[in-house]
């Protein structure tokens, strides 16, 4: 992608944060920003600078059925992917990603009984899609890594998986190898770690895994838990 | 909105990063009200704010980590998200927006008082300055574009100006703001 010169990505960030850049334009520029660090620290300080402007709007309390709806939206289970629509045009989500959740989706609906079954894509922190979960066999999950994190190997940390219940504490599921490739681990659908999980998540730890047993290093990808059918 | 009740926001939003749901309660709890304004403010339905509203919460939901990704105040990471969101809903064609010009004089009047919190109002003293030094033109539509999220063709018709003197008067305003901001080193 062509590098934006500065003056030109300072346009274009505050008719962005501004309003006035719209539809194809402003599609394209946010494509543009999650793809190049510079570009984005400019969109975040045009939208800083106009962060005052919205302290000044006077409040409005919105009527209770906002919450009720949101709270039946993220906690049902098919919510990640029922919604495939709603990210498509959201715009928060690259393309890309949002064509691997669809094609994900489609292949669930069409998938016959007995082939695995997608349970997850992870989506990093710059909405790339960095591994997937499927259910190889009732009790064995096949873990697809993108590509490794090098920061991770760099630090000489490990990358530990977490299953996130819709209440409590996310529970570890174990380690994943910091390389790319096919990994299996064996997790029978009966599994207390993963009765009512809403969402999986990979952070990176310690070597030798989280010394707290909770989540304490940062999370890397993650993605809600996809309906899965039992095989 | 004080640094405390940022960093609290900010803490808010690491849990529900990872799947807290009390945390998240707290966090539509204590912006729900300014965040549905805002959408108002561009969608000038309360319908179509709900849905804003109730779309960028699922998304915050979702994307949460990505908070410790901006760096910037919560709040303006959020307001984003609902503006953005508040930006696909509107209604595409409004051929007389029902807009309110006075927020922004407020700001720039204000802005020439001596600031009632220093600490909280530094970045709005900063902006209510630099909108001051803009012509009348070019600050009312730079603050009816941010609030009611009007484009540059709506603009042209609310203010009876040429689609062109329009989006001149934006780009220009823009230039000085940023030129005025550089200066006061808020961006």
């Amino acid at each position: 992608m062509r590098k934006l010169d500065p003056d030109l990505a300072h346009r274009l960030a505050a008719e962005y944060a501004l309003g006035t850049l719209r539809g194809r334009a402003r599609a394209r520029f946010e494509a543009i920003a999650r793809a190049d660090a510079d570009v984005d620290a400019i969109r975040r300080q045009w939208e800083a600078a106009f962060a005052p402007f919205t302290e000044r709007v006077p409040e409005v309390e919105p009527p209770a059925r906002v919450w009720t709806r949101i709270e039946e939206r993220v906690t049902r289970p098919r919510g990640g992917w029922s919604s495939v629509g709603f990210w498509r045009s959201f715009g928060l989500l690259a393309g890309g990603v949002a064509t691997v959740l669809f094609a994900a989706f489609l292949y669930l609906a069409g998938s016959p009984r007995g082939e695995p079954a997608v349970v997850a894509v992870l989506i990093s922190p710059t909405n790339e899609a960095r591994m997937t979960l499927t259910l190889q066999a009732p009790d064995t999950l096949r873990i697809h890594n993108v590509r490794p994190w090098k920061s991770v190997q760099d630090a000489g940390r490990a990358l530990e998986l977490w299953a996130l219940p819709k209440e409590g504490a996310p529970r570890s599921l174990g380690l994943v190898a910091n390389a790319p490739g096919d990994f299996v681990m064996r997790v029978p659908m009966d599994d207390a770690r993963v009765q009512g999980v809403k969402a999986f998540a990979l952070s990176s730890e310690p070597a030798g895994g989280s010394p707290t047993k909770q989540p304490s290093g940062p999370v890397l990808c993650q993605g809600m838990a996809g309906p899965v059918k039992k095989t | 909105m004080t640094d405390a009740a940022q960093q609290r926001l900010a803490e808010l939003l690491s849990r529900t990063a990872m799947g807290d749901h009390a945390a998240f309660a707290d966090l539509y709890g204590a912006t729900r009200a300014k965040l549905f304004a805002v959408s108002l403010r561009i969608v000038r339905e309360r319908a179509l704010a709900e849905e804003a509203l109730q779309d960028s919460f699922v998304s915050i939901w979702h994307h949460a980590a990505d908070y410790a990704r901006a760096k910037g105040a919560p709040t303006t990471w959020m307001a984003a998200i609902v503006r953005n969101r508040s930006l696909d809903l509107v209604r595409r064609t409004r051929e007389f927006p029902d807009v309110d010009d006075s927020l922004a004089a407020q700001l720039v009047d204000e802005s020439a008082a001596p600031a009632r919190d220093a600490e909280a109002h530094d970045a709005a003293h900063a902006l209510g300055r630099c909108l001051g030094e803009l012509d009348p033109e070019q600050r009312q539509s730079i603050a009816l574009a941010f609030f009611h999220g009007l484009t540059h063709s709506e603009l042209a018709a609310h203010l009876g100006r040429p689609l062109g003197t329009v989006k001149t008067h934006v780009r220009r305003g823009l230039l000085k703001l940023r030129d005025c901001l550089m200066r006061a080193g808020h961006t």
